[in-house]
């Protein structure tokens, strides 16, 4: 089976996983003991707005049918709106102002996670059994048990004292650029990034730095648990490697140990990492409820946090086949990643 | 058992041949059980009283209520009465603790006393398993000796195991850990009274414990401070300082490890059942049951796991369900519904080989039923591999349940969960009252790497090559 047929095939396996999963939020919403009208209602129930609210949502039509339409105007992309929350503003309205922040999150967890989880855990396997290794191994394995929200809010007071501790010395908000510890970042500068930036290069850096370090304490969070992974898979990876005929074959032959390290051993070591790093999708939208709700970050985790908490059902139901696309999405690209970096893995799974 | 030779002899007259060792061991055990009967009983009690409220009309309750009484009396060793630390000082000594000691050093006895009978308890088992290895086993060698000592020499798997040892004890004795009790502190705190040895007035005072605990809660500011390891000014003694309304953190932490521990075990217990049984209808049958698991299972394992919990106990806010121990059994019942795919996934590939192997067919062409195929010749050999993973997930769950907690959506009050302290002492985290939040936090860390630990030292004992640890279970879906 030929590259594609396989990335075909599997994209295929996908849709029904896709369909029931949608299923299973339908029949939670509908189905659960929660009634959505009243729940969108909440202590102002009258049984006229209940009415209207449930020809609007088509409650009053049998339940298959009810079914039918649920799915259909999701496949078709068509996603309604909020009812609660914000009532009125349609779901890509809601996605549109919301999502950028927890992508720009997300961004930078992933990246901040891999650039410190990776090398650590090469160098902890490059010199295995050491002081330098236990310590390494042993602070990454501390560093994922603690709960994220808990990390979130010791970094936050940390941050936050960081002035009076070193007596004014440094303070994190007045560092490079002012900012505030807890707080959305300003993402405005994406809008027309081209145009602002060869208007005005030297603000367009400034406000890039700001909304970096904005995020920089909550993106070091949500990435700690994919880090200490990182850490952990990196450097077992590099220590069966390292031992391996081939790399024995190398070295026998007189590669340097430069080459030896990256192109025998960094290449194949970083192929047990890709389900690692495709898996932190899952953590990211996970803990970007926990850590957004900490650090005051209005994104999607806070919005689905919010809808669900005010019992905005109807919007619960859109952002959850996001998420759903977004993970087996995920999967998706980490086969594929697979078939791309190890030509061993067979098509045929 | 079918295979039973005629050269065997059955345990019970191998123990009658050399009675000495079982004897020895049966006589500590009996000791050691005998001190801590009225506790035991006492646990027998409060079962039955549950069991008794979940059936219909009640039957019997008067009788369970008496039995329940009867069982209170018991006195035990590893209890308050016997070290108890609650006393007052009179102006000249302390009264009503043990030895008339402070009650800082009656309570640091009383814990030191719980773990040590604990260990004892431990120690007994163990010594019993040697025992029984040497002296009546019918043979020298089984492979399970070999992941015993595999274990044995696995300093990472100990450490973790001590760690858990540690926890469960917390959570298994909480009643005789705490420095006072739930009911008096937490649940009814205006049904007891507190005596105190005033400055003021130079003499003993008494005052409800709810008042006591206004004036000693612990809210940032230097006088509205009780920190950990001191006593508030009620003479109270408090090993982790108090909460912000004033009520002991200790009491609070070592009754949230029970049910952190509880929902973790429990909901990992069904959610293993659920997926042990589903591999082995999946391995036996193949083909289209195994199909629509796999569907099944992918399309449960699709949804973002926070997310779901999030939305569940959202929906099932207001039912009968949730009320059930402050919302335990509605989480561990979404939990079991969560985690099975993934305990499922696991153990498909184990639970795929052995349906393959002769002594399957063997035992299918003897004509035995699917049932005790599935039972008896496989589930043992892919029982351990379940063991791996669930023991790498507890960690994972106890910080999902912390979280949903500390969002206000887990465990609701009156019974204290760990989360919901971090949550309450969020904004004094930068104030002297720091230990609200952080020392629930640390302990959470701590738990969590122990079982980790714990978890990599079983998989390294059960099965060197195995490669069942997914990385992303012990996390809590990012919590």
């Amino acid at each position: 089976m030929s590259r594609w047929q396989y990335f075909l095939r599997r994209v295929l396996m996908s849709i029904p996983v896709v369909i029931f999963g949608t299923t299973i939020t339908f029949a939670l919403i509908r189905l659960g003991p929660l009634d959505p009208v009243s729940a969108i209602l909440g202590t102002q129930y009258n049984p006229q707005a209940a009415e209207q609210i449930r020809t609007n949502l088509g409650l009053n039509q049998p339940l298959w049918s009810q079914y039918l339409d649920f799915m259909y105007d999701l496949f078709t992309f068509q996603l309604g709106q909020s009812w609660v929350i914000a009532p009125g503003t349609t779901a890509y309205e809601l996605i549109e102002i919301y999502a950028p922040r927890t992508i720009w999150l997300g961004f930078w967890s992933v990246v901040i996670a891999l650039f410190v989880g990776i090398p650590l855990g090469f160098y902890a396997g490059l010199n295995p059994n050491t002081p330098s290794d236990y310590a390494a191994s042993f602070g990454g394995i501390v560093w994922r048990a603690m709960p994220n929200f808990w990390l979130a809010i010791m970094l936050v007071t940390a941050l936050s004292q960081l002035g009076s501790w070193t007596n004014g010395l440094f303070t994190w908000q007045t560092w490079i650029v002012r900012t505030n510890v807890v707080t959305p970042p300003a993402l405005g500068f994406f809008q027309s990034p081209v145009e602002q930036f060869l208007a005005d290069p030297g603000g367009w850096i400034e406000s890039f730095v700001r909304a970096t370090k904005q995020i920089a304490p909550a993106a070091l969070v949500l990435g700690s648990a994919s880090m200490g992974n990182e850490m952990r898979i990196g450097r077992t990876a590099v220590l069966e490697t390292i031992n391996s005929n081939y790399v024995e074959t190398a070295r026998a032959k007189g590669v340097t140990g430069r080459s030896l390290v990256w192109k025998h051993i960094f290449r194949n070591a970083l192929i047990p990492l890709v389900p690692i790093i495709t898996g932190e999708a899952f953590l990211l939208l996970g803990g970007s409820v926990f850590v957004e709700t900490v650090f005051a970050i209005n994104g999607l985790g806070w919005l689905f946090f919010n809808a669900a908490i005010n019992g905005d059902l109807p919007l619960i139901g859109t952002l959850m086949f996001i998420f759903i696309l977004i993970l087996v999405g995920t999967n998706i690209l980490q086969d594929f990643l697979y078939t791309i970096i190890d030509p061993r893995v067979g098509y045929d799974g | 058992m079918s295979t039973t030779t005629e050269t065997e002899i059955p345990l019970r007259q191998r123990v009658a041949e050399n009675p000495q060792p079982a004897l020895i061991w049966a006589a500590v055990g009996a000791v050691l059980v005998g001190v801590e009967l009225g506790a035991i009983l006492q646990v027998v009690g409060a079962v039955a009283g549950v069991v008794v409220n979940l059936l219909p009309g009640d039957p019997g309750a008067s009788a369970v209520q008496s039995l329940q009484a009867a069982f209170d009396a018991i006195p035990t060793l590893v209890s308050r009465d016997v070290i108890p630390n609650q006393g007052y000082w009179n102006g000249t000594s302390y009264q009503n603790t043990f030895l008339g000691l402070s009650p800082a050093v009656a309570w640091a006895i009383r814990v030191v006393f719980v773990y040590a009978y604990a260990f004892a308890v431990l120690a007994w088992a163990w010594n019993g398993y040697n025992r029984f290895r040497r002296h009546y086993r019918r043979v020298d060698w089984t492979p399970r000796d070999d992941v015993v000592n595999r274990f044995r020499n696995h300093s990472w798997g100990k450490f973790g195991l001590i760690i858990v040892i540690t926890f469960v004890v917390m959570a298994v004795f909480a009643p005789a850990l705490g420095p006072t009790t739930m009911e008096r502190n937490i649940l009814q705190p205006y049904d007891y009274e507190v005596s105190y040895w005033s400055e003021d007035t130079q003499s003993v005072e008494t005052v409800l414990v709810g008042e006591a605990n206004i004036g000693s809660g612990s809210q940032g500011a230097g006088d509205e401070n009780v920190a950990p390891l001191t006593y508030d000014d009620f003479g109270r003694f408090h090993p982790f300082g108090t909460a912000t309304n004033g009520k002991d953190l200790f009491t609070q932490v070592v009754f949230g490890a029970r049910i952190s521990l509880t929902i973790a075990v429990v909901a990992m217990g069904i959610a293993g059942l659920i997926g042990l049984g589903l591999a082995m209808i999946t391995a036996y049958y193949k083909g289209l049951a195994d199909l629509a698991t796999v569907l099944v299972s992918d399309s449960i394992q699709a949804l973002p796991v926070i997310m779901v919990l999030i939305l569940m106990l959202v929906i099932f806010q207001n039912t009968w369900v949730r009320e059930l121990y402050d919302g335990a059994v509605l989480i561990i019942l979404i939990f079991s519904i969560v985690y099975w795919p993934f305990i499922w996934r696991s153990i498909r590939g184990p639970a795929l080989q052995v349906s393959e192997e002769d002594w399957i067919d063997a035992a299918k062409s003897f004509g035995q039923t699917p049932t005790q195929v599935m039972r008896k010749h496989m589930a043992p050999y892919v029982f351990s591999y379940m063991l791996i993973y669930a023991s790498l997930s507890l960690g994972g769950i106890i910080i999902s349940v912390a979280g949903l907690s500390y969002l206000g959506l887990g465990i609701t009050a009156p019974t204290p969960e760990w989360g919901r302290l971090i949550a309450n002492g969020q904004q004094y985290v930068a104030s002297p009252s720091w230990h609200i939040s952080l020392l629930p936090g640390l302990l959470i860390t701590l738990v969590v790497t122990g079982l980790n630990a714990f978890g990599d030292g079983i998989r390294d004992a059960i099965d060197p090559q195995a490669d069942t640890g997914d990385e992303a279970a012990a996390t809590g879906g990012g919590a």
